[in-house]
């Protein structure tokens, strides 16, 4: 088990942090991204804000674990998916980044807001392709201090329409 | 103005004993889809939620009957009415929330108030009225028909037709043994639910629910990902995917089924019985051997025209155009077991289901490239007989096939023509 170090987290560390996480996301680069998370991390999109404690009885449009989340990259480069052919080009904007002190395992918070366009292209005429899609999104961090460097204990989306019919979500977000 | 030719509808579903096709415009016409809403939402027995989403007294939910808006309120007398949504002044809408609780429904444009059951209470400056005006002609319209079926309630904005009896009367055995998991029998349906939108019609939904062809080719990812988790091979998933059977029923209900068990190894409810003695207590206390053998078939049953009951959700196809619509997936817990069985539940779910899904937006691109493909105009004709010369027709008149067969998406539109035609 990893010993939380006591350690100071400045803005500037958590945007280098963050910036380079949505960057992996960016670049495809999703065995990376997979490697930011601690082993008890969490991927997890609500569909309403709400406390953590409450979400294993309730329904997500996200709640991964590291098998699921393990899951959901393998499943995105190394099956013949229906929903990522074509895939899904994105660009994350990371802004109103705020560091919010520590959770109670002693895991810094980090608030952020962000900015995601995605485009899956296909051929001309093709029914739910070649549109650029803009999602908004309430990030929120929980970053712990272990000896390979900051790791996500939690990545947190409040999506502003995530009580709203959502298409296709399939890449990671 | 040139009024539109009058639909004849005779022309889009082509039924002879030895082929079945359905017509490009069924999916593609707008005037199509707005004789659908006449003639199928604002006729048939239309699902609009579950009692569970309104327990209390003044609670409300808002949904639609096709296009139509409409209220789902449980009024002081417990009753759940169903209420068109639209003041009798001016025709606004009364409630634009999506839920809520609350003693009356104001229209936003001039006060006008009615209670939970639609009556009329007030109206802002009444002297504007005559002294003999009557409030009781002018309450919220509700819906003429409204039945609720263990939970499940269903609405019918026509004054007449078959009765809720008779419509449901081919599906509720499967509906029972459905919600009979739940030892209590009843369920509890979640606070909130996934939603996905496409850009594509609506029947495509109806008829991907209880298709069992498609399985092993849009979800090859997900029968990969079961095998990587080491739940089964993709060979023996495949083997399976050949159990059980279709049906379809009169009304244009149909259903999926694969077949259940006590063998854990085999069944979902095989498996929760003994992962969850209580559970499994719970279930022979109430029911016999044949009755849990029914109970754990793993069914997905189509209640015409835009309800589907799914072992994690209950699944609502809202029409929103000839080529737009919204799918509500709303999960749901069985009442009486273990909180862990339920959670397990939802985490299978999210799994599989929603926009985030490892399988339904796989579903839902196959509906968008059919939207797509359909505009290719110089073929007129899709193709649903599939297992005709191997399907039998049992003495109440259901109709069972192979699993892979397309039997109930040809009783859907069986009904769907007499509906449209008549």
């Amino acid at each position: 088990m990893t010993m939380a170090v006591k350690h100071e987290l400045t803005r500037a560390a958590a945007e280098e942090f963050i910036y380079r996480e949505v960057r992996l996301l960016d670049t495809l680069e999703l065995e990376e991204w997979l490697a930011l998370f601690t082993d008890d991390g969490l991927y997890w999109l609500p569909i309403e804000d709400g406390d953590l404690a409450d979400a294993a009885d309730a329904v997500s449009i996200v709640y991964d674990d590291a098998e699921r989340r393990a899951e959901r990259v393998y499943r995105t480069l190394h099956t013949p998916v229906l929903d990522q052919s074509p895939r899904s080009r994105t660009v994350h904007m990371v802004g109103n980044v705020e560091v919010a002190g520590a959770d109670e395992r002693g895991d810094m918070r980090v608030l952020c807001s962000q900015f995601i366009g995605e485009l899956r292209p296909g051929g001309q005429g093709q029914v739910g392709l070649n549109r650029t899609r803009v999602l908004a999104a309430r990030a929120e961090y929980r970053l712990r201090a272990t000896p390979d460097g900051w790791r996500m204990s939690m990545k947190k989306l409040l999506l502003l329409d995530a009580d709203q019919p959502l298409y296709n979500l399939t890449f990671v977000i | 103005m040139v009024a539109a030719p009058e639909l004849s509808s005779t022309n889009l579903v082509l039924d002879r004993p030895d082929t079945f096709q359905v017509h490009t415009r069924a999916y593609m016409d707008a005037d199509v889809f707005a004789a659908e809403m006449g003639r199928i939402f604002g006729r048939t027995w239309v699902y609009v939620g579950h009692e569970s989403q309104v327990p209390a007294v003044g609670d409300y939910r808002t949904t639609t009957i096709g296009r139509q808006p409409v209220i789902i309120s449980r009024h002081e007398d417990d009753q759940i009415y169903v209420l068109l949504n639209r003041c009798r002044h001016r025709g606004s809408v009364v409630c634009r929330e999506e839920l809520g609780h609350s003693n009356f429904f104001r229209c936003p444009y001039h006060n006008w108030s009615y209670a939970n059951d639609g009556a009329l209470v007030g109206m802002a400056q009444a002297s504007g009225y005559p002294g003999d005006f009557d409030k009781g002609e002018w309450g919220l319209r509700r819906a003429p028909r409204v039945a609720v079926y263990r939970g499940l309630i269903f609405a019918s904005l026509a004054a007449d037709g078959p009765s809720f009896g008779d419509y449901f009367a081919p599906v509720q055995k499967y509906v029972d043994w459905w919600l009979n998991r739940s030892p209590a029998g009843t369920i509890t349906v979640l606070p909130t639910a996934h939603k996905y939108p496409y850009p594509g019609n609506w029947k495509w939904q109806a008829e991907n629910g209880h298709d069992g062809y498609h399985g092993n080719y849009v979800h090859e990812s997900w029968q990969r990902l079961l095998e990587r988790a080491g739940e089964a091979p993709v060979r023996d998933i495949r083997k399976y995917r050949t159990g059980g059977c279709t049906r379809g029923f009169a009304f244009g209900h149909g259903l999926l089924e694969r077949p259940g068990g006590l063998n854990p190894n085999a069944s979902w409810t095989g498996r929760m019985m003994v992962r969850f003695p209580e559970y499994a207590e719970a279930l022979r206390a109430t029911y016999g051997d044949d009755e849990i053998e029914q109970i754990s078939a793993r069914r997905n049953i189509f209640v015409f025209p835009n309800l589907y009951l799914f072992d994690t959700q209950i699944r609502v196809i809202n029409p929103i155009a000839v080529d737009s619509t919204e799918v509500h997936l709303y999960v749901y817990g069985l009442d009486g077991v273990p909180d862990a069985l339920n959670q397990g539940r939802y985490r299978a779910h999210e799994r599989f289901y929603g926009p985030s899904g490892f399988g339904s937006p796989d579903d839902v691109e196959i509906f968008v490239c059919n939207q797509t493909g359909l505009q290719a105009s110089g073929v007129d004709w899709v193709l649903l007989s599939r297992g005709m010369h191997r399907e039998r027709v049992g003495g109440d008149g259901e109709v069972v096939g192979h699993s892979t067969d397309e039997v109930p998406v040809r009783a859907m539109y069986r009904e769907w023509e007499r509906l449209m035609s008549a």
